[in-house]
């Protein structure tokens, strides 16, 4: 874009020797060599971000000593990988994340049905609370569970206890089935926030079509409203599968006491709880299961290539809503009852954990304040909460500054190497937490000492950077892709230079999404565990790893009051964002 | 002082010629509408010389000044060409009240306050929106928007205005009362305008001159009324209405004055003398416009005047239209459209003649068969 041209360069073309200067000056000045300068420096900066990472989990899986140490080049790394108990738990993985994405695809379809397309009362409110969990860290409602669910002691299986007279405990979340279940509490919010937008915005004259046909209610359901959900459907049940994948808290809390191996915490135990580390062999099942993931992306092109994600057009229609009478209150109830299990419940929990001496056992006796004064009184607390404060204002703001930043240049100019930019934003995508953690371990690692970043609390915002990445430029690009050229160029030609363009219009009308964009990468900061855990070291532990290490130690009573003012941090911002962004941006 | 002069300017996309060689001189004061189809290069034209595309070959001078020369290297940014422009979709920014988006052109300039009220003012009253001024712009109709698109380009006097098919998202009605309103804002202002649409009524009602454009290229300028009753092509014949396009041979050629020449041609089973714009030799094959409009129905076996042209055949079709009645006939030279008076009444299958006056008979080279 230029910047600056002299304003009568065309007068000074009288004289062709001062004319031919003038427009050399002008190139140098402008376009080529600021847009030159702008592509080097993101390119930089997202090269550091995503390939260097990326490069050194291929380094490190040929690399026989851990990083920083002398060593040779070999394959044992994947050799390790190839043996039966590896290949047992790859199969593991994928076979939880199977278990747990077929059902949340069918609760999540009935809940945008009942909440898009029918008359159930208190439509909007039950939305707001049928996706809060989504937003609530994994690690809280994996430690809540954790007491709820505890074979010995559980709420659960006391309240069972006291009700039916048995000894009997029904309920063990230390299994397979418990696994399943506290993904589930992501992927069905996740998956809902995916498709319900598909089902509110759809075209009702096709159903009417069909019912006009002479197709039944449901047969029209099953023929023609899933078939048009189907795109969006495949692609948001492939995302969920991978996110299955990378998920590390649910097996880290419930599979690992049960013996249930997975790859991502395969490849935390075998850095973090093995004697000697086994660098390689993590490094090098970290980057086996990038490139299972990157299959798995391919896969999902190839299945929605030629077919549209939105089924619907821009059009204002407003979705015949089916009503349901008498059984209206029971998709109410259907409704609250999952808001109730994956948020009340986990809550309740914290709630009465923090109150009483031991967690497990609830007698009026037993109530303290002790556990608020404990933590309130830690300084270990106030340094992790420092930490994840800062690094989540810090890290959100910079991300979002690289996200609009590439995003603009790839949705809105035409710059040679824009697609290039958007790639390399993308690329963190594919990389679970824990495999960026081990990357940028061995990428900080092997930084001349010129620049400590190892160990600091630099380490952890580089890492949420690059995570965050893909989440913001594409929060940005969907912004700018709906600011029509007209508005940015009309600017222009009323005589508003670039900058002035930006500040007036561009982040006038795009700062909403940029908020919304901010909020949701803060979000992700607060919850993010499992590259915190490998690039924590003393003096810059987060929340999420404070909260980790005092489970570790048994301390439930205090994990209930962090995680009890980490739950209140979340409903408040999520307040925020719907209270003041929503009536700004359209979804959410 | 402040025409816009277009100099073999052409922009390439790749091999793909979107403009090629465009020669154009808009004076000043003068109102000229780029007219074509969908595609023809228009909008890309009008772009150039907002500086909002580069040209790749060409110069484009506004006023004394060049803003753009591909060989010199010289392009001077949308913001510094001075212009007011409409576009298609209004681009009225959302996040401005009415009169922040009016007073946005003078806000960047850097204006005195007390101008700017006094300023946006006036526009407004002159597009007669003063009552909404501090309305939020998404809380306006579009031709409300239309309006404020307007006044923000005319408030701070622009000496060229550009609009982007401005009237193509109102309703039909509206359209014309806003092409009327617009055309009489831009005679009392004096403002050298440039206007692009497809709508060829629109462009006919507004203009001094029009420039027909396709694939790139322009095919003829002129005033509206020559454009229409005296086209250079077949191309730009066929734009214009519903057109009897008749292919004949010439059989002879006198000169009537210095812009036109009468032709003597033979067609399949019919002759007479028709109109031309350019000298043609005997045997040459020419394309015989017929406006349906000049056409008649006679009854049949009724001869023709000395001065006109005939064809026989059967009504094939009647529609009514309102104002006029649609009749096609069929004749041994395919099918011809006839408009005529709604209340005449002709039955369908009746044999009837088809009549012409020859000064009404256009003929135009037949060896361009774009259309």
């Amino acid at each position: 874009m230029a910047l600056s041209v002299d304003d009568r360069v065309g007068e000074v073309g009288k004289a062709p020797v001062a004319a031919g200067l003038q427009v050399r000056l002008r190139r140098l000045q402008t376009g080529p060599t600021s847009r030159a300068t702008a592509l080097v420096v993101l390119v930089a900066v997202l090269g550091f971000l995503s390939v260097y990472p990326l490069s050194m989990l291929l380094y490190g899986s040929l690399h026989s000593t851990p990083p920083g140490m002398a060593g040779t080049f070999n394959l044992d790394g994947y050799q390790q990988v190839l043996t039966p108990e590896s290949l047992l738990t790859l199969l593991n993985t994928i076979g939880i994340s199977f278990a747990k994405t077929i059902p949340s695809v069918v609760l999540a379809v009935m809940l945008a049905w009942i909440l898009a397309r029918t008359d159930t009362p208190f439509r909007g409110t039950l939305e707001v609370l049928v996706t809060l969990p989504f937003f609530i860290p994994p690690i809280l409602t994996a430690m809540a569970w954790g007491m709820l669910g505890n074979p010995q002691v559980g709420l659960l299986n006391q309240l069972y206890q006291w009700i039916t007279g048995s000894t009997d405990s029904p309920i063990n979340v230390y299994s397979y089935g418990g696994v399943v279940w506290h993904m589930m509490q992501y992927s069905v919010p996740f998956l809902f926030l995916l498709i319900v937008d598909a089902f509110r915005a759809m075209d009702p004259s096709l159903e009417e079509a069909a019912r006009m046909c002479g197709a039944s209610r449901w047969r029209t359901f099953r023929t023609v409203t899933l078939q048009l959900m189907l795109p969006a459907l495949t692609s948001g049940a492939i995302l969920s599968f991978i996110r299955g994948i990378e998920n590390f808290e649910s097996p880290l809390f419930f599979g690992t006491p049960a013996g249930i191996r997975v790859i991502t915490t395969e490849i935390y135990d075998s850095i973090n709880q093995r004697s000697p580390p086994q660098y390689q062999y993590a490094t090098a099942a970290s980057f086996v299961i990038m490139a299972l993931l990157f299959l798995i992306v391919l896969l999902q092109w190839r299945l929605l290539r030629g077919r549209s994600f939105v089924t619907v057009s821009g059009k204002g229609y407003s979705p015949g809503v089916i009503k349901l009478g008498s059984w209206r209150w029971a998709t109410f109830s259907f409704c609250v009852l999952f808001f109730v299990v994956t948020v009340v419940l986990p809550l309740g929990q914290l709630l009465i954990g923090s109150f009483f001496k031991f967690f497990g056992f609830y007698e009026w006796d037993m109530l303290t304040l002790d556990h608020y004064r404990n933590v309130f009184g830690s300084s270990e607390f106030w340094r992790g909460f420092r930490n994840t404060m800062l690094l989540g204002l810090i890290g959100a703001t910079l991300t979002m500054v690289l996200g609009g930043a590439v995003a603009y240049i790839s949705v809105r100019t035409k710059w040679r190497g824009r697609s290039l930019i958007d790639a390399m934003a993308w690329l963190p995508w594919m990389m679970p937490g824990i495999v960026l953690g081990v990357g940028f371990l061995w990428g900080f690692a092997l930084l001349p000492h010129a620049i400590p970043i190892y160990g600091t609390i630099w380490a952890l915002l580089l890492a949420y950077i690059s995570l965050g990445t893909p989440l913001s430029v594409r929060v940005m690009s969907s912004a700018y892709a709906q600011l029509s050229y007209d508005l940015e160029e009309c600017s222009r030609v009323h005589g508003a230079s670039w900058l002035q363009t930006m500040w007036r219009i561009i982040i006038a009308l795009a700062w909403p999404s940029f908020a919304v964009g901010w909020v949701l990468v803060f979000f992700g900061i607060m919850r993010e565990l499992s590259a915190s855990v490998l690039l924590y070291s003393v003096g810059s532990e987060v929340l999420s790893v404070v909260l980790l290490k005092l489970w570790a130690n048994g301390n439930a009573e205090q994990v209930s009051v962090i995680g009890l003012m980490m739950m209140a941090l979340v409903i408040l911002f999520r307040w925020v964002q719907l209270r003041l962004l929503r009536p700004r941006v359209g979804a959410l | 002082m402040s025409e816009v002069v277009l100099e073999k300017v052409s922009r390439n996309f790749g091999n793909f010629a979107a403009v090629a060689d465009v020669d154009l001189r808009v004076n000043q004061g003068e109102f000229v509408t780029l007219l074509g189809p969908s595609g023809c290069g228009k909008t890309t034209t009008l772009r150039m010389v907002a500086g909002l595309e580069p040209n790749s070959g060409g110069r484009i001078s506004i006023g004394s000044e060049v803003v753009s020369d591909a060989g010199r290297g010289i392009f001077v940014p949308s913001e510094r060409r001075r212009l007011g422009m409409v576009f298609q979709s209004y681009a009225i920014w959302p996040h401005m009240s009415v009169f922040e988006n009016v007073a946005y052109p003078l806000r960047v300039r850097r204006c005195p306050n007390a101008e700017i009220q006094e300023a946006v003012a006036r526009t407004l009253r002159l597009v007669e929106m003063e009552r909404f001024a501090d309305r939020p712009a998404p809380a306006l109709s579009g031709g409300q928007q239309q309006r404020v698109a307007i006044a923000r380009a005319l408030v701070f006097e622009p000496k060229v205005l550009l609009l982007d098919e401005p009237l193509s998202n109102l309703d039909a009605k509206l359209r014309l009362q806003m092409g009327d309103e617009f055309r009489a804002i831009q005679k009392r202002l004096g403002m050298t305008t440039l206007y692009v649409t497809h709508d060829q009524s629109e462009a006919m009602a507004l203009s001094d001159r029009v420039v027909v454009m396709d694939r790139g290229r322009i095919q003829q300028i002129g005033a509206p009324e020559e454009i229409y009753r005296f086209p250079a092509s077949r191309t730009v014949a066929a734009f214009f209405g519903t057109p009897n396009l008749l292919d004949a041979e010439v059989k002879a050629c006198t000169r009537i004055d210095g812009r036109r020449v009468r032709l003597d041609v033979v067609g399949q089973g019919w002759g007479g003398r028709c109109e031309a714009a350019h000298e043609a030799r005997p045997g040459q094959a020419v394309t015989v416009m017929v406006r349906p409009e000049d056409a008649r129905i006679a009854s049949a076996g009724s001869d023709a005047g000395d001065q006109e042209l005939r064809w026989s055949g059967r009504i094939a079709h009647s529609t009514f239209r309102g104002a006029t009645r649609s009749i096609v006939v069929q004749t041994d030279n395919g099918q011809l459209n006839v408009d005529m008076s709604a209340f005449d009444a002709h039955a369908i299958g009746d044999n009837v003649n088809v009549v012409v006056s020859q000064r009404a008979a256009w003929a135009v080279p037949r060896g361009d068969v774009t259309a």
